[in-house]
């Protein structure tokens, strides 16, 4: 372990998630008080800031909606400020259980890995895993990562994940915008990363609605292709 | 002959119109230049058209109106492009500054909250 007591910081991106993040930030706290928790209020035109807030969390508010990436990133760049030792990405939606929180953080913290994907795949038995639409589309991410990077993520949109500081550093300067997840693996990798991943289990979303709609599920394919494409012959500085 | 008049005529008034925004801070040097240099272009051309027509003859235009499309097919490709690019750092830096801001604000907040209570 690097130093005895790790500064811990829970990221958590809201947009518009009044009726759930009041919920996941209480759950958060219940699982590891001892983290700072930070949510990231997106541009959320309804009450997400003063539920998150009460609920017992920081948050900084984002004058208008930048999206899921530039939102996290806004997290890194504050863990990054205040020098915290590991950083965790939990939706804000209620998907993600936080009772995997130290599991998530673990290889991070024996120095084992820079960073740790939570997996609702890798789980044996139960658990949300998607729409069989997108499970179609994961699974195309899971070979197109493999083939261009050679690590083998069985779940690359997962939003569930833990970093250490040279990962908060590198993507507090650069993190993908539009959607991230998986596009973040491939950063991570040629960036020289060791990624691990580990199981969680998922649930269904409690209210509200995915920002990735069902019927949007193949542009979001395609976007996220070509951005990945268009990442590896970036030029690197 | 009419035609070259009226062709003189609009280009001169383009760059004319240009100089005119810059005279009234509308546009900034650094913008203005590049139409500048595009309606020159159009009023040289509108002089001496026969060079225009020579050029087309010689890229292999049958008509020197589709050389004349062609050209300006081309330029206004160029400019969007140019334009794109020009957005995007727009969008980026607003991306930065609006990070910088909320964080900001947050810790304005903790300050405020920190002096209220000592």
């Amino acid at each position: 372990m690097k130093s005895l007591n790790p500064k811990i910081l829970v990221i958590v991106p809201a947009f518009n998630e009044c009726g759930n993040i009041g919920r996941t930030v209480a759950e958060i706290r219940r699982h590891a008080p001892q983290a700072g928790i930070l949510v990231i209020d997106d541009g959320s035109a309804d009450e997400t800031a003063q539920e998150a807030c009460q609920a017992g969390a920081m948050v900084v508010s984002l004058p208008f909606n930048l999206g899921i990436g530039a939102a996290v990133q806004t997290g890194f760049q504050y863990a990054q400020r205040r020098g915290y030792d590991v950083a965790v990405q939990i939706d804000g939606d209620g998907q993600h259980d936080a009772a995997f929180l130290d599991q998530v953080t673990a290889p991070v913290l024996r120095l084992e890995a820079d960073m740790v994907v939570g997996s609702r795949f890798l789980v044996k038995t139960g658990g949300f895993r998607s729409t069989f639409g997108r499970r179609m589309g994961i699974g195309f991410f899971v070979y197109l990562i493999n083939a261009l990077t050679g690590v083998k993520v069985s779940d690359p949109t997962s939003g569930y994940r833990a970093y250490n500081q040279r990962m908060i550093a590198l993507f507090s300067g650069y993190y993908p915008h539009d959607f991230p997840e998986p596009e973040a693996i491939v950063v991570a990798q040629q960036a020289g990363a060791r990624i691990v991943e580990l199981p969680v289990v998922m649930r269904a979303r409690e209210a509200g609605s995915s920002s990735i709609r069902y019927f949007k599920t193949l542009y979001y394919m395609a976007k996220v292709t070509l951005a990945i494409l268009l990442h590896m012959i970036r030029q690197k500085n | 002959m009419n035609i070259h008049v009226v062709a003189v005529a609009v280009s001169v008034a383009i760059f004319l119109f240009v100089i005119e925004l810059v005279r009234r801070r509308r546009l900034t040097f650094k913008y203005a230049v590049g139409w500048l240099m595009v309606s020159a272009g159009a009023i040289f051309f509108a002089v001496f058209y026969r060079l225009l027509f020579a050029c087309a003859a010689f890229l292999g235009f049958e008509l020197p109106s589709n050389f004349i499309f062609f050209a300006l097919f081309c330029v206004f490709i160029t400019l969007s492009l140019l334009l794109t690019v020009f957005l995007c750092q727009q969008n980026s830096r607003n991306d930065v500054m609006a990070q910088k801001i909320a964080l900001l604000e947050f810790e304005l907040k903790e300050l405020k909250k920190k002096m209220n209570v000592e």
